[in-house]
């Protein structure tokens, strides 16, 4: 990396590190052509590949149907995951049912992925459950909303693996702006001294929120690690190919017992933040244009064209379960039924409480005693 | 067979109540599919597509380019089943309805291109997790009326709520403990401390056997007209056939300063009979007379009036013996207690430096003396600091009495009923007016002498009452 | 039996936890090598090992958060935050995943997390070692919170606290850390969630609980020899409360002071006298009286023996309460 030359003043700061160089894993580029890496490799078939694309497409596929939801008044929130299908599929396939995925609030990717009914992620969202599913079914956690939470969750869990002799690993995942936080930053700590089986992926989408990504580190994210003395390592995070070849790479190192690796998906967050989001008040559409060249599923789709490893029938039956997810995923969420009121008593306690059994005798009863009550 | 569908302005997540249309992209009659962007709509300085919630016909429009509508409100009709017969559509587009073809970003909504914001937009505040703020409510939702609305309580108590759920372990748990407390809220409880009430005898009339302040004003007035005697009636337990009534409160403190006082004083009865025939008469003409309008002329006023002068003679009766600086205090002024017998006891208002007023202002001061014990409000100032008190006793038609004394006096007199009575009058039997009078008094201070002395003087004034007119006409 | 000190009773009880469950780890900053600073994990790490008794980095959240990720991968952990100021750092944690884990996954994340904070004053210690942070956790639901006031309580409630399924913050009084009593180690344990009559009398209540109980037992026995019969309640649990041994307690005296070191403004004291105030008000023959911290941080040591309710605060509040 060549040095960084001291700003001139506060706020002059260099731009952000670009994304070539040698540091930075690609196995496929924008154009669709295999390249290869020095340190990491991917063996895969052509079939896989185009598992990997069907993956990419009904990924995004989901996202825009519940941004669509979002905008019909079906969902009170969505968060967009546009332009960062590559990194969740090449994660979300590393992991093994052995592996435990502690995700922020956008890997809907890795869900499914993880085997996660999509619908299940959709009452969170439209605000009918704060998540509700069983972590454990999946190995998948529920979604974390305060920034960098889970990613002590991850290392704890993984300190759990070593004490139990589980073989698997687990995997924190969280964004760059997530790097700048406290609980982030002891997550390294403890990972590293306790030699902890765990991979911390982060997807650089360049964005938290309305903050660009030189307002939460000087340096590329990826050298964190060094830091805290384990291995960093950055990879295009449009490409699903290489994503999958380093979180393979990294979750092994964790099964074995080498301890923690910091795995920076480089990617663009092309959509806003959330369904609330206007990203027009902070960024140009220039950007947004650079980044559609480098986008994860056409990359895919030019590669199997080019080799004829996939041809029309396949993309043709691609669409159709695009078609078909996102249908299933329209009538579930619009099933999603109002909770009734008197369940918001359920499950505080795996125990219970005379205070909690007493306010939901007293709320009962006042329900009751309206005219209009539901019975 | 067509099947209609409305689409309501969504709330976009923004906290938004209304949105203004800035271009419909589909027009009556168009087929649309699934998630197609059928408008866009302008929050917060940016345009938003919103993707068509069906897939079918647009059978109309129901608001125009430029139109602000609210959230909720249906702004196109779909036809889901356009293959039925066609039913007439309601027109409300207008020739400016733009369609615009594909957009420079891709279809996903959401992704939004440059914006176009309109001039003079206003700024929406923007909330940035959530499905917004929802409108608030403005009425109250009907409830279930359970047991009617009592009535307000003509005596003031405001009325009270029918009992609920948060109310009902109140409820439960004042029944249990009925039996140890009396139950009354706090400032019922001052009240009936103040008026020297006993609250545990009084039976309760509000919610749940609660005391009220009308029950306890009721219990200190006592003894008036109409006013129900409210010691409970005999409870006997049908096993032993006794009832145990707790001492507590009035009459216990009552009883202590009874035994104080009359094992501590030791006391001495005189009794005296006397012909009151002319005081009679004039209790008669002082009713008559003009100073006296409006208000109450009784034997008692009379008698009173000649404790007052008897005690001029014979400062010594009105005094207090000072067991701790070994003094009998002999008072200069006189606070004349006037004894009122009510359902919850003695109490024995005074009339303060009764021997500076004249006979109308004694008259008036004892009227509300009467009336102001009648009613429960006594206050506590009004019963302490006496220094000679009248008990009559015979408003009950009896004769006399051995009165005990009032604790920190020295005596007490007791006025019998006046009857009609044979009696020798010059020489002659005839029928006479004749009362006793009896006085107690502490026989450490007033010797068998002085308190014969001090009653006969006292009686001679009744018998004799041109003795105790002595006021300055008005 | 064994006359121990109440540091000494946590020990006991920790090892015991340890002993009947290979899920039980103890982690915090100082608990293995050296011992805890108060020597309440004395010998743990020798007799179970670097796996179960953990001396973790200088990093509370780190402790806590972790701590769920063993949770969730089935351990049962026992947290220890140094001194009570020092909570703060993993208040997010605490509140924001560990309160909420059970609810948010709809049941189906236990979350058996005991979380030991040694806390409260009068030990002459400089700032941040002196708190009562209570409330602010009797105040997050999704937490159970406890206290203990003596060495057999200690003993009887971290080993319930630890078998409990839900999270439970264990509130230990540390200038009652060297306390001795006898413990019967064997005994049955009395009920976690039920405070305590710690003294019967008949003229006011005294409820307390922690490092407040024997200031309030000393109380109540300077009170006697004037004649005063006061009642001591020790509610042992703060969340939930035990609501039925008070209310008896205030039915029968009709006089009631609360007692704790906490700043009494917003504090969970006042939740007690309200709660009495609404249920109790037919018993009451004086408002309920707070006694406690004043509002301000806690004082430098050598004026907090004035700021800490102590014996004649107390009476004078007993006294005032009586005056009504």
């Amino acid at each position: 990396m060549p040095p960084m030359a001291p700003p001139e003043t506060a706020t002059a700061l260099p731009p952000p590190q670009p994304s070539e160089g040698p540091d930075f894993v690609q196995l496929l580029t924008p154009e669709g052509e295999r390249v290869t890496h020095a340190q990491y490799s991917l063996d895969i078939t052509d079939e896989e590949i185009r598992d990997l694309y069907r993956d990419l497409v009904l990924v995004r596929r989901i996202d825009s149907e519940a941004t669509a939801l979002q905008r019909q008044g079906e969902l009170g929130l969505w968060a967009n995951l546009l332009g960062q299908e590559a990194a969740q599929v090449g994660a979300g396939r590393a992991l093994t049912d052995r592996d435990f995925a502690f995700p922020t609030y956008r890997e809907h990717g890795v869900a499914y992925c993880k085997g996660v009914d999509p619908v299940t992620l959709m009452g969170l969202f439209r605000g009918t459950s704060q998540g509700g599913w069983d972590p454990q079914a999946n190995g998948f956690g529920l979604y974390t909303i305060v920034i960098g939470s889970q990613t002590l969750h991850a290392t704890g869990y993984a300190m759990g693996l070593q004490r139990d002799g589980g073989d698997g690993a687990a995997m924190a995942f969280f964004g760059d702006g997530a790097s700048s936080q406290g609980d982030v930053n002891e997550a390294f700590v403890w990972a590293s001294v306790f030699n902890a089986p765990v991979v911390f992926f982060c997807q650089n989408n360049q964005w938290a929120i309305s903050e660009p990504l030189e307002r939460q580190t000087r340096i590329p994210l990826y050298q964190r690690a060094q830091g805290f003395g384990f291995p960093g390592v950055r990879v295009d995070g449009n490409d699903v190919l290489a994503v999958l070849a380093v979180a393979r790479a990294a979750l092994a190192r964790a099964r074995e017992g080498s301890g923690p690796t910091l795995v920076e998906a480089y990617t663009y967050r092309m959509g806003a933040h959330t369904t609330s989001d206007d990203p027009t008040r902070y960024r140009v559409a220039a950007d947004l244009e650079i980044w559609k060249l480098k986008d994860p599923i056409e990359r895919v789709k030019a590669y199997l064209s080019r080799t004829g490893a996939g041809d029309a029938a396949f993309f043709a039956s691609v669409e159709a379960a695009a078609d078909e997810v996102a249908a299933h995923l329209r009538a579930g969420t619009l099933a999603l039924a109002d909770p009734d009121p008197i369940s918001i008593f359920d499950h505080v306690y795996a125990g219970g409480s005379t205070l909690l059994d007493e306010e939901r005798e007293q709320m009962s009863a006042y329900l009751a005693s309206f005219a209009d009550a539901r019975h | 067979m067509p099947s209609f569908r409305d689409f309501a302005l969504p709330d976009l997540g923004e906290g938004l109540t209304e949105g203004e249309i800035l271009a419909w992209f589909v027009k009556p009659g168009d087929e649309v599919t699934l998630n197609q962007p059928i408008v866009e709509v302008e929050t917060a300085k940016a345009a938003v597509e919103i993707p068509s919630p069906h897939a079918g016909v647009v059978s109309a429009l129901h608001c125009a380019v430029g139109d602000t509508v609210d959230v909720g409100t249906p702004i196109i009709t779909f036809d889901v089943d356009p293959g039925g017969a066609a039913a007439p559509a309601v027109d409300l587009t207008t020739s400016e309805a733009s369609i615009r073809g594909g957009d420079l970003v891709p279809s996903e909504p959401g992704i939004t291109g440059s914006p176009a914001p309109k001039a003079g937009s206003e700024e929406k505040i923007q909330i940035l997790v959530g499905s917004g703020v929802k409108a608030s409510k403005l009425t109250r939702r009907a409830r279930v009326s359970a047991e009617p609305k009592p009535p307000a309580e003509s005596n003031g108590e405001p009325a009270r709520r029918p009992a609920r759920v948060s109310a009902a372990g109140v409820g439960a748990h004042a029944e249990r403990l009925a039996d140890v407390h009396a139950l009354a809220k706090p400032p019922v409880r001052k009240l009936a401390r103040d008026l020297g009430v006993d609250l545990q005898v009084i039976g309760g009339t509000g919610p749940d056997g609660t005391v009220t302040r009308s029950d306890v004003q009721a219990a200190a007035a006592g003894g008036a007209a109409g006013v129900r005697r409210v010691a409970p009636a005999p409870d006997f337990d049908p096993a032993t056939r006794e009832q145990r009534v707790p001492i507590k409160g009035v009459r216990k403190l009552t009883a202590e300063a009874m035994v104080a006082s009359a094992f501590t004083a030791p006391h001495v009865t005189d009794f005296i009979t006397v012909d009151v025939t002319p005081m009679m008469e004039l209790v008669t003409r002082l009713r008559e007379h003009p100073d006296f309008a409006g208000v109450k002329v009784s034997p008692l006023l009379l008698v009173a009036r000649a404790l007052i002068l008897a005690v001029e003679h014979f400062p010594m009766v009105n005094s207090a013996w000072d067991d701790d600086a070994q003094e009998i205090v002999v008072k200069g002024y006189v606070n004349l207690g006037i004894a009122a017998a009510t359902p919850r006891g003695l109490i024995v208002p005074n009339i303060k430096d009764a021997a500076r007023l004249s006979l109308p202002e004694l008259a008036r001061e004892m009227q509300t003396l009467t009336e102001v014990a009648r009613a429960g409000h006594t206050a506590p100032a009004d019963m302490a600091r006496g220094t000679i008190t009248i008990t009559n006793v015979g408003v009950f038609g009896v004769d006399s009495g051995t009165p005990i004394l009032n604790p920190g006096e020295t005596a007490i007199l007791c006025l019998g009923v006046v009857r009609d009575t044979p009696w020798v009058h010059e020489g002659q039997i005839a029928i006479r007016k004749v009362t006793q009078l009896a006085l107690s008094f502490d026989h450490r201070i007033v010797d068998g002498q002085l308190g014969s002395e001090f009653l006969a003087d006292l009686a001679g004034m009744l018998a004799d009452p041109w003795r105790l007119v002595n006021w300055r006409s008005q | 039996m064994a006359t121990i000190t109440l540091g000494k009773a946590i020990n006991e009880g920790l090892r015991k936890a340890m002993e009947d469950d290979p899920k039980v780890v103890i982690m915090g900053e100082d608990v293995g090598r050296l011992g805890g600073v108060f020597r309440v994990t004395d010998a743990l790490q020798k007799d179970f090992g670097e796996d179960r008794v953990i001396d973790t980095p200088l990093a509370e959240s780190g402790i806590i958060g972790t701590a769920i990720g063993l949770a969730i991968r089935g351990f049962r952990p026992v947290c220890e935050i140094q001194f009570d100021g020092f909570v703060f750092p993993a208040f997010d944690q605490i509140v924001s995943q560990v309160a909420h884990m059970h609810y948010r996954s709809a049941g189906n994340v236990k979350v058996p997390i005991t979380i030991r904070i040694p806390y409260g004053g009068g030990i002459g210690a400089v700032e941040h070692h002196s708190e009562s942070p209570e409330s602010y956790f009797t105040h997050t639901p999704g937490l159970k919170v406890v206290t203990c006031s003596n060495p057999a309580d200690a003993y009887s409630m971290i080993r319930q606290s630890i078998a409990c399924d839900d999270p439970v913050i264990f509130f230990e009084p540390k200038r009652r850390y060297w306390d001795k009593a006898e413990v019967d180690l064997t005994a049955e344990l009395s009920p976690l969630w039920k405070a305590r009559v710690a003294r019967e009398g008949s003229l006011a209540t005294v409820i307390t609980y922690g490092p407040s109980v024997r200031t309030c037992l000393e109380a109540a026995a300077a009170a006697e020899t004037e004649g005063q019969d006061i009642e001591v309640i020790d509610l042992r649990a703060l969340s939930p409360i035990d609501w039925d041994t008070v209310f008896a307690s205030v039915s029968k005296t009709g006089h009631v002071v609360v007692v704790a070191e906490a700043p009494v403004f917003g504090s969970l004291a006042g939740e007690i006298a309200a709660r009495i105030s609404e249920r109790c008000f037919y018993s009451l023959e004086a408002p309920v009286l707070r006694v406690g911290g004043y509002s301000t941080p806690y004082p430098t040591s050598r004026v907090e023996e004035d700021y800490l309710p102590d014996l004649d605060r107390i009476l004078d509040a007993v006294d005032r309460s009586l005056a009504f």
